[in-house]
């Protein structure tokens, strides 16, 4: 799941067209994040303009677009440009299945932990295919340790805090209380090999072989 | 339509069996977690992987000392449930087959256990630049890597980061060959579509400035302020449930209105959850207002009165507006002679009745739950275990409705009198009345009631849907939990909704039955919404006209007229049906313009689980309903659901869950009885 949030007028307004739109909003990942008000704001900005508005859920399933597309069909023949409140999954589908007209978005997209599976979460899984969490107690180098260090701490930490972030922990201090508490200190000896970054191509290229 | 390619986003595959050898060495007895998965075609409930493992293992797998499959692993409210109730005494470790979320957060829950991960992610972003990409809720192919600083307003809508494996932001690198790509020639060239699609949109590609992508986008602290304001935001009051669109705002403000006197009524003899009353009218009988036209038929069951003085012109079968099958109705015209029967006198001071007098009145007046279950009052207020709280429901939770919300504001005094005479007959200590914080006016009045007692106390809650559902009231306010297929009085506690109070004052203090009440009639394109004093058995008829217009059965084409809020209403088949005791609105409702053509199949996307208050887990119902497998309802505990709806609001496959749960739940119920 992804969130979005509204782009600034002064970016957006004077890259489109702002005759004539037709306006989508998605207000499908329910409970997740919708930011309404920043869009009912946006929208009273080119009150003017607007031919049409409609709230539709899940742009992001092409054979729900493909219907709501050709039920609006007309108004959106009607209309210089569309304009779409979604994430950028959304936009990308409506804009395939509108080729010749131009989609534009006022939307920016984030990823927040933990929405690789179903809630936000205080961890975060990155999908590097080869899972380190054997060496380190559970706990992700990778995704809580802001230079992604797979073989122990960077020497910055002031107090148990990150030197990028002081907010947060320094990840390789809590893998290391970790480990010492299941009595396993023993396994930070070993060497992690360097991250094979070849398996995010071959991998996720494999997953859509698997599709088709 | 056709065949619908689906991706399969399954989230982690089993490691490399040389790796998971490698850690069977170091292990003696092991317990292993497996995750159901999510996000892929719902197709078997199987998880392959653990047999692959045994496969792998060999002998090994004898020091597998027990396992458990987890549907949606990383969900940690639910699965943090599941884990701790497991025995790992007698294992030393715990083997993990999940994506790193279900991984770390059982590392965590178990924090000191041994924690292997035996499964490797799987990436989806097929892109070196950007090492992540999420696919949306649906298995499309489009994906996105939540840049935050979305560039498909100058690239037409193609993704340069993602589908460009450079990740190029200002046009092609030069390498492609015949529109393919050079890193990999079975992608085209992203820049070159970016092309033909800003073409084809009569555009010109703007690239005025170079781009360049800003990686401390975006800000680590408003992803950590919106972590944390989504998470407070869902976990509010209790597990599950959601926020719909109130839509309150229309009728509101509007005081409580006497409904025109209705030509005739049709009065149902079941309104009452229980056996249906025995009528005591024929055909031609001459009866007056409060009468008695229907005798209560056993111990559970309720009697019905009559709503106005006229002729019985029938007795037959009705579509009933609850169960939508045809039911007993008696039908009156009216004579608008308003005759009260001899019955109805004004009753003493409750505080010198005795409390079985108090019950036995209640009883014969045929008060019964009007929250809309529609249970016998005093069949409640007979408890046989005993009762140490009592909830007042005032939460009105359901979108729309407003007719407990202005009980409140207009009848405190009635409503704080009706408490008393149900404190005296339960003898309870503690009161409370519970008000979700969207109805501050009522809270207001209530709070500073002069009638307030000072053992009732008002609670503030949070709105969230379905916070007016018992189970979730007596958690959010006392902290106890109703144990499984259980009643609220089995953790001390009565609810009763707000208009019930009411009910027991009016037949106490003023001696009149349950034959009338609020009714909130709302909806799109409503040209005279409002909260009406309705009689039972007012036609539905006769309310349409009033206040949708003259669109007869016409309606129905665009519209859906729902008994009761849009989300556990009963959608109306007939106009023929009239106002029943459980009754709480009527709702119009503007058919979603565009009809899914077809139910679409389950992606196991796990948002049924996420907002399901009960804790249940709603997509087997529509998987097993559709193989027509009833009696798996029973497994996933199928009894324990309360029919709030929000599994099927949310579906993002749109199944319609509810029609499989309502079935499943007749089959347990007949299951039980056999």
């Amino acid at each position: 799941m992804l969130i979005t949030q509204i782009k600034p007028e002064e970016e957006i307004l004077p890259k489109i067209s702002l005759k004539r739109l037709f306006i989508i909003e998605c207000p499908g990942c329910e409970e997740v994040y919708f930011p309404a008000e920043d869009v009912e704001r946006f929208i009273n900005r080119l009150k003017e303009e607007i031919i049409g508005r409609v709230s539709l859920d899940y742009l992001c399933n092409r054979e729900f677009v493909k219907e709501y597309l050709r039920y609006y069909s007309k108004k959106i023949e009607e209309a210089e440009a569309v304009l779409v409140f979604s994430c950028g999954v959304g936009v990308q589908i409506v804009s395939s299945l509108l080729e010749d007209k131009p989609v534009y978005t006022a939307c920016d997209t984030l990823y927040l932990k933990g929405f690789q599976g179903l809630r936000v979460q205080d961890f975060d899984c990155d999908q590097c295919g080869e899972c380190y969490l054997n060496y380190t107690g559970g706990i992700c180098p990778l995704t809580n340790c802001p230079k992604g260090l797979l073989n122990g701490a960077c020497g910055g930490a002031k107090d148990g805090k990150c030197e990028v972030d002081p907010e947060a922990d320094c990840a390789w201090i809590l893998i290391y209380e970790r480990l010492k508490k299941s009595g396993k200190l023993g396994i930070l000896k070993k060497v992690l090999s360097p991250r094979n970054y070849q398996k995010i191509i071959t991998e996720s290229l494999s997953r859509e072989e698997v599709k088709r | 339509m056709g065949e619908v390619n689906l991706v399969d986003y399954t989230k982690f595959r089993l490691k490399p069996a040389e790796e998971i050898r490698e850690v069977f060495k170091g292990v003696g007895k092991i317990f292993i977690l497996y995750c159901r998965k999510c996000y892929k075609k719902f197709e078997e409930d199987r998880v392959e992987e653990f047999d692959e493992l045994l496969d792998i293992l060999g002998e090994d797998s004898q020091k597998i000392v027990g396992s458990l499959g987890v549907d949606f692993l990383c969900n940690d409210f639910l699965s943090k449930k599941k884990i701790s109730s497991l025995d790992l005494s007698i294992c030393d470790s715990v083997g993990v087959i999940s994506c790193g979320l279900g991984v770390q957060f059982v590392a965590q829950t178990l924090e000191g256990e041994l924690v292997y991960t035996l499964a490797d992610s799987l990436p989806q972003s097929g892109n070196s630049t950007s090492e992540v990409g999420y696919h949306g809720i649906s298995l499309e192919k489009e994906k996105c890597c939540g840049c935050s600083q979305c560039y498909l307003n100058l690239t037409g809508g193609i993704c340069p980061l993602i589908n460009c494996p450079k990740g190029l932001l200002n046009g092609p690198c030069g390498g492609a060959k015949n529109g393919k790509c050079e890193v990999n020639p079975d992608l085209d060239c992203a820049w070159e579509k970016i092309y033909e699609r800003v073409k084809k949109q009569g555009r010109k590609l703007i690239l005025e400035s170079p781009q360049i992508r800003d990686y401390s986008k975006p800000p680590l602290k408003l992803q950590k302020d919106l972590s944390l304001q989504n998470q407070t935001f869902r976990d509010e009051s209790f597990y599950g449930g959601f926020h719909p669109l109130e839509k309150k705002e229309e009728t509101e403000e509007k005081r409580v209105e006497s409904f025109p006197e209705p030509k005739i009524v049709t009065i149902f003899l079941s309104q009452h959850t229980g056996k249906k009353a025995k009528p005591l009218v024929k055909p031609g009988d001459k009866i007056r207002v409060g009468q008695k036209i229907g005798e209560a038929d056993g111990f559970i069951s309720s009697p019905v009165h009559s709503s106005i003085s006229g002729k019985v012109i029938s007795l037959k079968e009705e579509i009933h507006p609850l169960s939508l099958k045809k039911d007993l109705a008696v039908t009156v015209e009216n004579d608008g002679e308003n005759k009260f029967d001899s019955s109805i006198k004004p009753g003493k001071d409750f505080e010198n009745l005795p409390k079985d007098g108090l019950l036995k009145m209640i009883r014969e007046k045929g008060i019964v739950g009007l929250g809309g279950a529609m249970f016998p009052t005093y069949v409640k207020l007979s408890p046989p275990k005993p009762i140490d709280t009592l909830i007042i429901n005032g939460c009105e939770c359901e979108p729309y409705l407003n007719s407990d919300n202005r009980m409140m504001i207009e009848h405190p005094k009635e409503i704080f009198t009706g408490i008393s005479i149900v404190e005296k007959i339960l003898g309870v200590k503690k009161i409370f009345i519970g008000v979700e914080d969207n109805k501050l006016e009522a809270l207001t009045i209530l709070k500073s009631s002069p009638h307030k007692s000072s053992s009732v106390e008002v609670a503030s809650l949070k709105t969230k849907y379905p916070q007016g559902a018992e189970k979730m009231l007596i958690k959010r306010i006392t902290g106890r939990e109703v144990p499984e297929k259980g009643l609220p009085l089995d953790v001390g506690v009565i609810v009763l909704n707000v208009a019930t109070v009411f009910a027991i004052y009016e037949a106490i203090m003023k001696g009149i039955p349950l034959i009338q009440r609020v009714v909130t009639v709302s909806g799109d394109g409503a040209i005279k919404p409002g909260n009406y004093l309705m009689k039972m058995g007012t036609p539905f008829k006769e309310i349409v006209e009033y206040s949708f217009g003259n669109k007869g059965e016409e309606l129905f084409k665009e519209y859906e007229l729902k008994m009761g809020g849009p989300l556990m209403g009963t959608s109306q088949l007939s106009l023929n049906s009239g106002i029943i005791k459980g009754t709480t609105g009527l709702t119009l409702l503007r058919k979603f313009p565009v009809e899914a053509s077809e139910e679409r199949e389950c992606i196991r996307c796990g948002r049924c689980v996420e907002v399901c208050p009960m804790e249940l887990y709603p997509l087997y119902y529509a998987f097993y309903g559709k193989r027509g497998e009833w009696e798996k309802g029973i497994e996933y505990q199928v009894e324990n659901c309360i029919e709030c709806g929000c599994c099927e609001f949310i579906c993002s496959s749109k199944i319609s869950l509810l029609g499989f749960i309502k079935k499943e739940k007749e089959y347990a119920h007949n299951s039980n009885k056999a």
